[in-house]
């Protein structure tokens, strides 16, 4: 049985506190850990439409660690890695996600609309591009009304740079100087659906010439490289107060969403497994790494509070 | 009287200036914000652009991107008016308003934003009636005002209200028209509250002929009045249905009729829900509704006067009423309400020419 001390222990730590390897590692396993656990519930029926990140996770987590506390998220709608990146706590999270009275929503939020002020995760939606207005629309009032060095850093994946939104976004960002890292979790998928059905180029970073938005492309499966680029990245944006792309190459090793199919082979999906950032991850740690224990306090941790959430209500419906 | 669809009436429209300037005086985090937007204030509110001229953001054409934006802004606890000008481009940004802006105000803390259209009839895309749409919307409130004094109170009251609002300027609401009608003068708004009347509508006396925005004053040129909505959502129904029901105790629910004159369509319009909700509070009451065709404003000129219900549609649907509460004669008692303090600016219009009167 593990102990409560250690329960609380497998809550991420502070944002400032985790730019080491280890700490990204134990982020990127409760993103995978808490995930595989959801897959259940939604076979089991107890909750509905939720997106995994399986594969992605050293984005999100790579990504949140080059930034400062103060900093501010907007994201589409694959949130569960984004908000532990940023150390949301664990329980309400869990309960938002399964639409309980004590999510960090009350519960009226979900997986796709999630938000915390706390953690500075501002807003989530599930429609691909909307995010990127929006979030341009924010870090205009921070440079501008508030005067502030935050920066927002907006997460979208390659399909959402052929939408509207990505392109009018890109434009105000562009006319507007505004302080955005705009990040492009580049899967190679649209639903499910691949690049010669939604991208006419090759790269979406070549997209941003148009706009004289300064881009790069990197790996994003290696955890530690993906935060090398983003603290340059966000620094780059702090001091320019412009945008600026890093398109990151990954791999969805899971489906779309529970229900869909995948139309990639067996065959592939293994290929493609290869790159799995915690393997990657558990391969540059060493073989002296205590990943067992780690699997076990943080998976007592989620049973408790899954088992908690499980045991909460939703909240009442009213006329809007 | 005849309306000109491309006069730029300029009262309801310097009552929201004037309370958005208000507003702006008190509050540095309210912005203004849309296509060309610099422009516009140079031409339309002066005053506005030589104030505050940095709190004006002009972007561009991309309408859904620019509501998307203004959502940015409430993030970091800014207070956007998104003016999107013509009715119909709430189309082209409709799901940054249903998807975006509405969903956030339920899901989230909700914070203000002011979407502000307007309505005209010059062809098919100069402002199509689509007030109700927005209404059906859970998370949105729905506003249009008749007049300069409710103009100004609601986008005082707008831009205070936890969520979002979306206000229509009804251009075709004739400057000469508001002067008949006793409204207050542009200089006493400056000093009367900015909070707007509780409730939608306390100002009539008896709810027989519902109406709102253009076909207030339909009525009103013609001496009818009739209860004014303002807000379409929240649909406060309480003061008409209360009317209805002593009425219905007094007489007999079998003589009680109510007749609903709307701008937009009839066709899934404001009025076919007021229809539903008195049909079942009160069941009995003769119902009728008069309103625009389901059609897209017409191109041609001599169509537009169809767009609109006329007075002679009023009177008929009066008689039908009246005819199936086999009460003929009676809508003086029932269903005809005058306009007493009104009556001495109707003996002529700003033409010179006496208006046509409802027969008694």
């Amino acid at each position: 049985m593990t102990s409560l001390a250690a329960i609380a222990e497998a809550e991420v730590s502070p944002v400032a506190q985790y730019a080491n390897h280890a700490e990204l590692y134990r982020r990127m396993l409760t993103v995978r850990m808490l995930e595989e656990r959801l897959l259940e519930l939604c076979k089991d029926g107890l909750v509905g439409d939720l997106h995994f990140n399986r594969g992605q996770e050293a984005i999100a987590v790579g990504v949140c660690a080059a930034l400062q506390p103060t900093d501010h998220i907007v994201t589409h709608h694959r949130t569960i890695a984004h908000q532990i990146a940023r150390a949301a706590p664990l329980e309400p999270l869990i309960a938002e996600l399964l639409g309980k009275k004590t999510g960090c929503n009350g519960g009226r939020a979900g997986e796709m609309h999630i938000s915390n002020r706390e953690i500075r995760h501002d807003f989530a939606f599930q429609l691909v591009g909307t995010c990127i207005p929006v979030a341009v629309g924010l870090a205009w009032a921070l440079k501008y009304h508030h005067k502030t060095d935050e920066i927002v850093t907006v997460f979208f994946g390659d399909a959402t740079s052929s939408n509207g939104q990505f392109h009018e976004g890109s434009t105000i960002a562009a006319l507007k100087k505004v302080p955005l890292l705009m990040i492009c979790e580049n899967n190679h998928l649209a639903g499910n659906i691949t690049p010669e059905y939604y991208l006419p180029t090759k790269t979406v970073r070549e997209r941003m010439a148009a706009y004289g938005i300064e881009s790069m492309g990197i790996d994003g499966n290696n955890v530690l490289h993906v935060m090398s680029w983003a603290e340059m990245a966000a620094d780059r944006v702090r001091r320019t107060g412009r945008p600026y792309l890093l398109e990151m190459d990954t791999e969805r090793l899971c489906l779309h969403k529970i229900g869909q199919g995948d139309v990639r082979s067996k065959e592939h999906l293994t290929e493609l497994a290869e790159r799995d950032p915690l393997k990657l991850s558990e391969e540059q740690l060493g073989p002296s790494f205590p990943k067992q224990k780690l699997v076990d306090t943080i998976g007592a941790a989620l049973d408790l509070y899954i088992g908690r959430v499980l045991a909460e209500g939703p909240p009442e419906m009213n006329n809007a | 009287m005849k309306r000109d669809p491309f006069h730029r009436n300029r009262k309801i429209r310097d009552a929201m200036y004037r309370a958005t300037i208000e507003a702006m005086r008190e509050r540095p985090e309210i912005y203004l914000m849309g296509e060309g937007s610099h422009m516009k204030v140079h031409f339309d509110c002066p005053e506005l652009e030589k104030e505050f001229s940095e709190r004006v953001i002009t972007l561009p054409i991309t309408e859904d991107a620019n509501t998307n934006f203004a959502v940015g802004l409430t993030l970091a606890g800014l207070v956007p008016i998104v003016d999107v000008i013509s009715s119909d481009f709430l189309y082209r940004t409709f799901d940054a308003i249903a998807n975006t802006a509405a969903k956030q105000a339920t899901v989230a803390e909700p914070r203000t934003i002011v979407i502000k259209a307007e309505f005209l009839t010059g062809g098919p895309t100069t402002g199509q009636r689509i007030e109700s749409l927005f209404a059906a919307i859970p998370g949105l409130r729905v506003g249009v005002p008749s007049n300069p004094d409710d103009a100004y109170a609601m986008m005082a009251d707008a831009l205070k209200h936890p969520g979002v609002t979306v206000l229509f300027e009804d251009r075709m609401i004739s400057d000469s028209e508001l002067d008949q009608f006793l409204y207050k003068p542009l200089q006493k708004w400056a000093t009367q509250s900015a909070t707007p009347p509780k409730g939608a509508v306390s100002r009539i006396p008896d709810g027989i002929i519902v109406s709102y925005g253009l076909t207030q004053h339909i009525l009103r040129w013609h001496g009818w009045a009739s209860l004014d909505l303002m807000w379409l959502y929240p649909l406060d129904l309480a003061v008409m249905l209360n009317n209805l029901k002593k009425r219905v105790l007094y007489c007999n629910a079998k003589e009680q009729s109510l007749l609903i004159v709307e701008p937009a369509q009839t066709f899934l319009g404001i009025g076919a829900e007021i229809a539903a909700q008195v049909a079942e509070a009160l069941p009995g009451v003769r119902i009728k509704r008069i309103g625009a065709p389901r059609c897209v404003i017409p191109a041609s000129r001599e169509l537009h006067d169809q767009m609109l219900p006329t007075i002679e549609q009023v009177k008929a649907a009066l008689k039908e009423l009246e005819a199936a509460g086999g009460r003929e004669g009676t809508t003086g008692r029932v269903c005809q309400t005058r306009i007493r303090q009104g009556n001495g600016a109707l003996e002529a219009n700003s033409r010179g020419k006496k208006p046509a009167r409802a027969e008694k």
